[in-house]
């Protein structure tokens, strides 16, 4: 019997298919796959899953993600994009006002520090 | 139990002669069943029934491989050096249990699955008495052995549990217990320098008497409840095989296994063994 071994890096990551060991039952499959899928790489929880088990369905049966034109799901899909906007004369005033409170909110507290 | 007014060591200095022989002796027991175990357990890679079950043996091996390094290497700090203590070693200066040398029948693989049950209950049982030595370089070892030991038992039981589900199976674990009963045994053999020492120099803090006993009430039960009958005895020493190994007897076939072990080193005339890691501390 096959079982299907897959094998987690790291505490809350995928497990990732790593191959398969036989055995014939699930504690033998544990125990074997340990050795064989865990034993050189960092490994922290290994899944077992007799193969028989597993359901897949094949691109040779199905169209995955459909056959007509999908380039809408893709950003890169979107070839027209609106120009920003300008900033205007006011915009930057405030900035610069805003720049000089702070400067000066930091004078006085270097003020009141060496006082 | 230790008690806590048991002098400890943190190295060769300190200690009194008779101290120092009693925890050679001690270290050769343990580095020798371990290296030689692991010798046999090697000639499963690629004739194991499954290349799962060679995998998995192999990596056993490679582990006691492993605890011998470390306890051949605290017997470096009393002047030896893997030259002396393995390949150029008197066959007959080796100390391991005659449980472990024995050959293995062709294709026995429930032999080598009740060997290594055997073992390793009993290698679980001395680690544990080890825990509290009163060395303390041996005590900053027995820990992560411990923790490698724990598969090599799941992987004896879980094979046996299964051996036993035919008939066939059982009787072939029934053949390899009756063989092999007697010589794990030796296991627990004291000798002069052995034993009564470890115990009175707090190196050890269960006898061998006692871990004898512990083994007892652990293996018969378990291979009872599988439908195996173990040997009957008024007195385990009445089982005892006529080579114990523990004195330096070993069986027939033990030169031819040391040879083939050392045949790589002699054949190849290499002045120094290689060394392949630092030393573990």
């Amino acid at each position: 019997m096959i079982w299907e071994v897959f094998r987690q890096e790291k505490r809350g990551g995928y497990h990732t298919h790593c191959g398969n060991v036989h055995a014939p039952d699930r504690e033998m499959a544990l125990m074997f796959a340990e050795i064989q899928h865990a034993r050189r790489k960092p490994t922290t929880s290994l899944w077992v899953v007799p193969k028989d088990d597993i359901a897949e369905v094949d691109a040779e049966e199905t169209s995955f993600g459909g056959a007509t034109d999908k380039s809408y799901r893709w950003v890169a899909g979107y070839t027209h994009t609106r120009p920003p906007e300008t900033e205007t004369a006011e915009d930057a005033a405030e900035v610069v006002l805003s720049a000089e409170q702070q400067d000066e909110a930091e004078k006085g507290r270097e003020e009141l520090n060496n006082a | 139990m230790s008690t806590t007014d048991q002098t400890t060591y943190n190295g060769p200095d300190g200690l009194a002669e008779e101290e120092r022989e009693a925890l050679e002796a001690l270290l050769y027991r343990l580095a020798d069943d371990e290296l030689v175990v692991a010798e046999r357990y090697i000639e499963w890679a690629v004739v194991a029934p499954t290349i799962e079950s060679d995998i998995a043996l192999t990596n056993i091996a490679q582990d006691e491989l492993g605890h011998a390094r470390l306890w051949y290497d605290l017997l470096a700090d009393f002047g030896e050096d893997e030259r002396t203590l393995v390949f150029e070693r008197d066959p007959a200066s080796f100390r391991h249990s005659t449980l472990v040398e024995l050959p293995f029948e062709d294709g026995d693989w429930a032999d080598a699955i009740v060997r290594s049950y055997l073992y390793d209950i009993a290698e679980q049982l001395r680690l544990e008495a080890l825990a509290e030595t009163s060395y303390l370089p041996l005590r900053d070892r027995v820990g992560k052995v411990l923790k490698e030991e724990r598969y090599h038992r799941e992987h004896a039981q879980n094979w046996l549990e299964r051996l036993v589900t035919s008939d066939e199976g059982t009787e072939n674990v029934q053949v390899a217990v009756d063989r092999l009963f007697p010589y794990a045994l030796t296991l627990f053999e004291a000798t002069e320098e052995a034993d009564e020492r470890f115990v009175e120099f707090g190196l050890q803090t269960r006898s061998l008497g006692e871990m004898r006993e512990d083994w007892l009430d652990v293996v018969i039960p378990f291979l009872e409840s599988l439908g195996v009958d173990v040997p009957e005895f008024d007195d385990a020493a009445d089982l005892l095989p006529e080579k114990l190994g523990r004195d330096g007897e070993h069986t027939d076939t033990w030169p031819a296994l040391h040879a083939d072990m050392t045949h790589s080193y002699n054949e190849l005339g290499r002045p120094e063994p290689e060394k392949i890691m630092d030393r573990d501390e």
